[in-house]
């Protein structure tokens, strides 16, 4: 399993995200010489508890969501970010919580974009995007280590040197913001130092949160 | 989709429908180990109540789960004139935190049980499985050590099919077609409608023990 950090955009204080800054940060790659390799997308989904009384809704889990990924077309991860619970299980657990009616899909996001390939690494840009509409909520990029070495330890060092160029390439370009990689604690979900496609779904659970608090921060500063 | 049909055989001659069931299937039963919790959603959860299952299967060395939605059986005239329930039912493999996903959900356990036994699976006109255990309830929460029959002496046989839309018919045929050699040890009809065991139960498992299942029944 290739192991990957995934990281957001973070607009600087009194910026927004908009499609420019996806399209230089795409000819950056290219001028980094990235070769791009064609599309990609994962699609991820905010579920809410389906009641009969709203006023119980605190009883419930808020941050449920779903996630499909790229590469493992045939599973569907869910993850409770409270809980600290991350599930793998077949794509049909989709259609089982429809059967069951007790959760519905609040929002769904798309994650689309380009990815590339660069010397040992696979670089994934990506626009955030609603479902049924080209609103651009945000940016995301994976970085993608093709090497045999599935130790998140292990890989860490070759992972920060290649950050470390990406960003300055990135820095080059004067754009009102940056990339952002925080990684979640993995060993809170149970999860151990090899790398998995959970590990991914975490990531994505821990980008959309930040997401959605820069999103709030940008708002709480304009008004 | 699946086809399903039930039936009940007291242990005596579990060991005489085995022999039948390796002549007819010519394929080696596998044995069977699971925990079934079933779960509600809690009061205020969905408009209506919902009930899914969770399978741990304990036969494998690194217990695996699978998660099972049941739904309702097909309706309508020619429903009623098939022998075998046609119902929806979805299947999804889950990694082993899945208890807790529906615990943080908020489901409930209702009531759960260990399935001992056996299983045959094999092609014959549809992919059948059939399934002969006996069933189990836990005295404690998940004691699957301390589990006792729910009706001693007797054991549940399901026979199941995946079916679809399209082609239920023909699965229908060929569960129904199956069902009829297993007829001198036990009568299988729709869940719920259970027709007791049957009265030529001891003479087929004598003859089927005396000749090793050689003799077509």
């Amino acid at each position: 399993m290739p192991l990957k950090w995934v990281f957001n955009w973070q607009p600087n204080a009194g910026s927004t995200v908009n499609s420019q800054i996806l399209n230089e940060v795409s000819q950056c790659v290219e001028s980094i010489n990235g070769v791009k390799e064609g599309r990609w997308k994962a699609t991820l989904t905010y579920y809410k508890p389906m009641l009969r009384d709203q006023a119980l809704a605190a009883e419930f889990p808020r941050d449920f969501l779903g996630i499909s990924l790229p590469e493992q077309p045939n599973k569907y991860y869910f993850i409770l970010r409270g809980h600290k619970i991350v599930l793998e299980a077949d794509s049909s657990i989709q259609l089982i919580m429809e059967k069951l009616q007790s959760y519905k899909s609040r929002v769904a996001l798309n994650f689309e974009g380009f990815q590339y390939q660069l010397g040992d690494f696979q670089l994934r840009v990506g626009k955030v995007v609603p479902t049924h509409s080209e609103n651009l909520r945000g940016i995301v990029m994976e970085q993608v280590e093709y090497l045999p070495i599935s130790s998140l330890e292990k890989s860490r060092q070759l992972m920060e040197e290649f950050v470390d160029i990406w960003q300055d390439a990135v820095s080059k370009r004067s754009l009102p913001g940056h990339f952002l990689h925080i990684e979640p604690n993995f060993s809170d979900y149970g999860l151990a130092d090899h790398y998995t496609s959970q590990h991914t779904a975490v990531q994505y659970a821990h980008v959309m949160a930040q997401l959605i608090a820069s999103v709030q921060a940008g708002q709480a500063a304009r008004n | 989709m699946e086809c399903v049909v039930q039936g009940i055989i007291e242990t005596q001659y579990v060991e005489a429908l085995e022999i039948l069931l390796q002549g007819l299937c010519g394929v080696h039963r596998q044995r069977l180990g699971v925990h079934e919790i079933c779960l509600k959603s809690g009061p205020n959860l969905g408009f209506v109540a919902s009930e899914v299952r969770l399978l741990c299967d304990i036969e494998q060395a690194e217990p695996t789960w699978t998660v099972k939605h049941v739904g309702g059986a097909m309706r309508g005239a020619g429903a009623e004139q098939i022998s075998v329930l046609v119902r929806s039912m979805v299947e999804s493999k889950a990694s082993k935190n899945v208890l807790r996903l529906f615990y943080a959900l908020g489901y409930k356990v209702d009531h759960e049980l260990l399935r001992v036994g056996f299983t045959f699976h094999f092609q014959r006109g549809a992919p059948i499985t059939v399934t002969v255990s006996s069933v189990n309830k836990m005295l404690k929460l998940h004691a699957t050590d301390e589990a006792v029959p729910v009706t001693p002496g007797i054991q549940l046989v399901e026979v199941t099919a995946p079916a679809t839309s399209e082609n239920y018919n023909e699965v229908v045929a060929a569960v129904s077609s199956f069902c009829e050699y297993l007829a001198p040890l036990l009568h299988l009809s729709k869940p719920g409608a259970s027709t007791g065991v049957v009265p030529t139960a001891a003479a087929a498992a004598a003859s089927l023990m005396s000749d090793g299942g050689g003799t077509t029944l």
